[in-house]
């Protein structure tokens, strides 16, 4: 058993659904305005559909709505009633056919529940005016005539449902807030708050099936501010422990200025995690080992000092990119569908790699050793003595570092670049910003070490005192 | 009554990990399967180390600079994490060149890269150059407890040797206890021996840049000149481990061809 309840223009949907759910949790909303209801099992609670009808039109009188109630065997049935007619209207179960056939054609186009307009007017001129004169008509000549959508609206027309009543769930909040009697100061005894917080949003999130994406902190604070903390998590998880120990890692590197007073934590959901295990490949670290990992590394080493490397498509020396360390596990479900655009992409980053290496590269992922320079992130400035243009003997005023008659040189070999940008006419090779104008060389001391030098020469050419001789790497 | 007691005094000694130190009946710790090393990938190294270098123990690879310490570490990398394994590195100094990195074939998306301080060399105070290392060793200790890695490797190469004779001993032992019996092998990358594990290895390296001339005439006048260019790195590696056997020194050579 159906029903449907239809208000009047103006109404607040949400005020309809909370009188709808005060009878039955499986609704369906139809529209702004209209709300379908599985009445099933509510005889033995308020006796006949019309007892029904009257109570949940005196509930929403309460409630200040003016509804119309239909209640039918079928969901289409009442819904076309409710379209119809005032007040209240109740049709015994297995009569819908009967009682829908004086209702007029217009009807079909009233409840918005296909894509498709309804074909009235051709029903029209077939001289039908009701929806019992379109319903006793034999359903192939039909089909013949108006395809198999108009055999649906012929079913419609009797009052037979399509498809079965689809439940809205209500929207769930996954939040915890505790207010505190006393402030807390300090991360100590706010890390004992936020394990109380997250172990029931844990267990909601397990009763889901669903991890977090985003955690939000928010701390209140005694001087009415309000310290708000969003952590976006690299995978969905759900583990207590975990998501307070990040919450808390982050809060370490951004404390709160005042003392707490009440905090609420929410996460924004997400589907869970499954994963399928490999017995031929070790596993990788869970996401959860992983980001309490990098969030512990980036409090001791600054944010931007962890992760994985990236190259990035420049000819600036020694340019790279930082990214979040996310290892994809081979054994992936996803894996074996990607394959032809991750050969693409091997075959692009060969390409990249090669033309940016210090060294040639042997593409094909061979794995003959290649020779590896030791990059000073911070060149180190360097007096050098010249003869015939090349270098011969080099100083270099840093402990640890030693200097010496050069045996072998080879270069220079020039490169230059981003002088077409804003502000490049000054280069700064210490800071590795700006133009880069250079003569690259690779030396060898009489002492054993190779190291790749380079002079700046646009810094020759602004200023006799800048330092034009730099040490790039050794090689190693 | 009396098995009753010894089955406790055994157990509790397991627990500890102090029966194989009193019994030799015991079969030994160290592995010798192919899982239990890490394999370089270069066959001449693998041969001379027996397989690579070993899972759950703290090794060492020393050397100048220019001795291919560097390359013999990303070759590393780039064999374990080409094997499908993730890996990390604590870049003390914040040394990687990326794109040699990319070169050497290191699967970049399964390396953790923990850059320290670039101004280590600008800096000459000590309590700085402390601090650095202290942070550093702080982080591979975590990367060590965190698990599930295959190398954890630290580049304390530009580390003066002072600075690191000053740590305390049991900073190394510390590290030992850590990985021993996972699968990961820490490795140590220092201008000097300086960890001795007694299970892992410790490799010495020495280098020399390989040159090749050509002569070009170059200028109106067709003058000859001797123009140079790198062609790679040799090296010689040499376990220095007390209880580690190995067939002799071994040489290989890093390729820097078509330059």
């Amino acid at each position: 058993m159906f029903g449907a309840l239809y208000a009047a223009e103006g109404t607040d949907q949400t005020v309809l659904e909370s009188v709808a759910r005060e009878f039955s949790p499986r609704i369906e909303v139809c529209g702004p305005r209209e709300i379908t209801l599985d009445l099933s099992g509510l005889a033995r609670l308020f006796g006949d559909a019309r007892t029904i009808a009257h109570e949940l039109r005196r509930t929403a009188a309460d409630r200040g709505l003016r509804v119309r109630v239909a209640i039918a065997g079928t969901r289409t049935a009442a819904r076309l009633f409710v379209q119809h007619r005032a007040g209240i209207t109740v049709v015994e179960p297995g009569t819908e056919a009967d009682a829908l056939s004086a209702l007029p054609l217009s009807l079909l186009s009233q409840p918005p529940t296909t894509n498709h307009q309804p074909p009235t007017t051709t029903l029209r001129q077939w001289g039908l005016r009701t929806l019992g004169e379109f319903a006793a008509l034999p359903a192939d000549e039909v089909a013949a005539r108006l395809g198999p959508a108009g055999v649906e609206w012929q079913r419609m027309a009797r009052g037979e449902d399509r498809r079965p009543l689809v439940a809205a769930v209500p929207e769930e909040r996954f939040e915890q807030t505790l207010e505190l009697e006393w402030p807390i100061d300090g991360l100590e005894p706010l890390s004992f708050v936020l394990g109380r917080l997250m172990e029931p949003l844990s267990a909601h999130l397990e009763r889901r099936d669903r991890g977090a994406a985003v955690l939000h902190v928010r701390l209140h604070l005694v001087t009415r501010a309000v310290h708000e903390r969003s952590l976006e998590l690299p995978a969905p998880m759900r583990d207590a422990r975990t998501l307070r120990t990040l919450a808390l890692l982050d809060l370490e590197s951004h404390p709160p200025d005042a003392a707490i007073d009440r905090i609420t934590v929410a996460v924004d959901p997400t589907p869970g995690r499954v994963v399928q295990f490999s017995l031929l490949t070790r596993p990788l670290p869970p996401p959860e080992q992983l980001s309490t990992l990098a969030a512990r590394l980036a409090a001791l080493m600054g944010e931007g000092r962890c992760g994985s490397p990236e190259l990035v498509d420049s000819w600036r020396p020694g340019v790279f990119a930082m990214k979040p360390f996310a290892p994809r596990d081979s054994n992936a479900l996803h894996a074996s569908t990607p394959r032809r655009h991750e050969d693409t992409e091997r075959k692009n980053l060969d390409s990249l790699r090669a033309s940016m290496s210090p060294w040639p590269v042997p593409v094909n992922g061979a794995a003959s050793p290649t020779v590896v320079l030791r990059r000073f992130r911070i060149p180190i400035p360097a007096r050098v003595r010249e003869e015939d243009g090349r270098p011969v003997r080099v100083w270099i005023d840093r402990r640890g570092f030693s200097g010496g008659r050069v045996a072998t040189a080879a270069g220079p070999w020039r490169t230059s670049g981003a002088w077409w940008e804003e502000g490049a006419v000054a280069p700064k090779p210490r800071s590795g910003e700006g133009g880069w104008d250079r003569d690259e060389w690779d030396v060898s001391l009489a002492g054993g070490a190779t190291y790749r030098l380079f002079r700046e020469r646009r810094a020759e050419a602004h200023s006799a005192k800048a330092d034009t001789w730099f040490v790039e790497g050794v090689v190693d | 009554m009396a098995n009753n007691a010894l089955a406790r005094i055994e157990s509790a000694l397991r627990e500890r990990k102090l029966d194989r130190t009193l019994t030799s009946a015991l079969a030994p710790l160290e592995r010798s399967d192919a899982a239990a090393f890490i394999p370089f990938g270069v066959e001449a190294i693998d041969g001379v180390l027996r397989g690579g270098l070993p899972r759950g123990q703290v090794s060492e690879i020393a050397g100048s600079p220019s001795s291919g310490r560097t390359t013999l570490l990303l070759q590393l990398l780039s064999a374990a994490t080409r094997g499908g394994e993730i890996t990390a590195l604590v870049d003390t100094c914040d040394r990687l060149d990326v794109a040699s990195a990319a070169a050497a074939a290191i699967d970049l998306d399964r390396l953790l890269w923990i850059r320290g301080e670039s101004r280590l060399v600008l800096s000459e105070r000590s309590e700085s150059k402390d601090r650095v290392v202290d942070r550093a060793i702080k982080a591979l200790t975590l990367v060590l407890q965190a698990g599930g890695f295959a190398v954890v490797a630290i580049d304390l190469a530009d580390v003066h040797p002072r600075v690191l004779k000053s740590l305390p001993f049991t900073t190394w032992l510390r590290l030992q206890r850590i990985v021993e019996g996972s699968d990961t092998a820490c490795l140590l990358v220092t201008p000097e021996p300086l960890a001795r594990s007694a299970g892992g290895l410790t490799v010495m390296c020495t280098g020399r840049t390989k040159w090749s001339a050509a002569q070009t005439q170059s200028g109106a006048t067709q003058q000859t000149r001797h123009t140079h260019r790198v062609t790679g790195l040799e090296t010689e590696i040499r376990v220095v481990s007390p209880r580690r056997r190995v067939d002799g020194a071994v040489r290989f050579t890093a390729v820097a061809n078509d330059y």
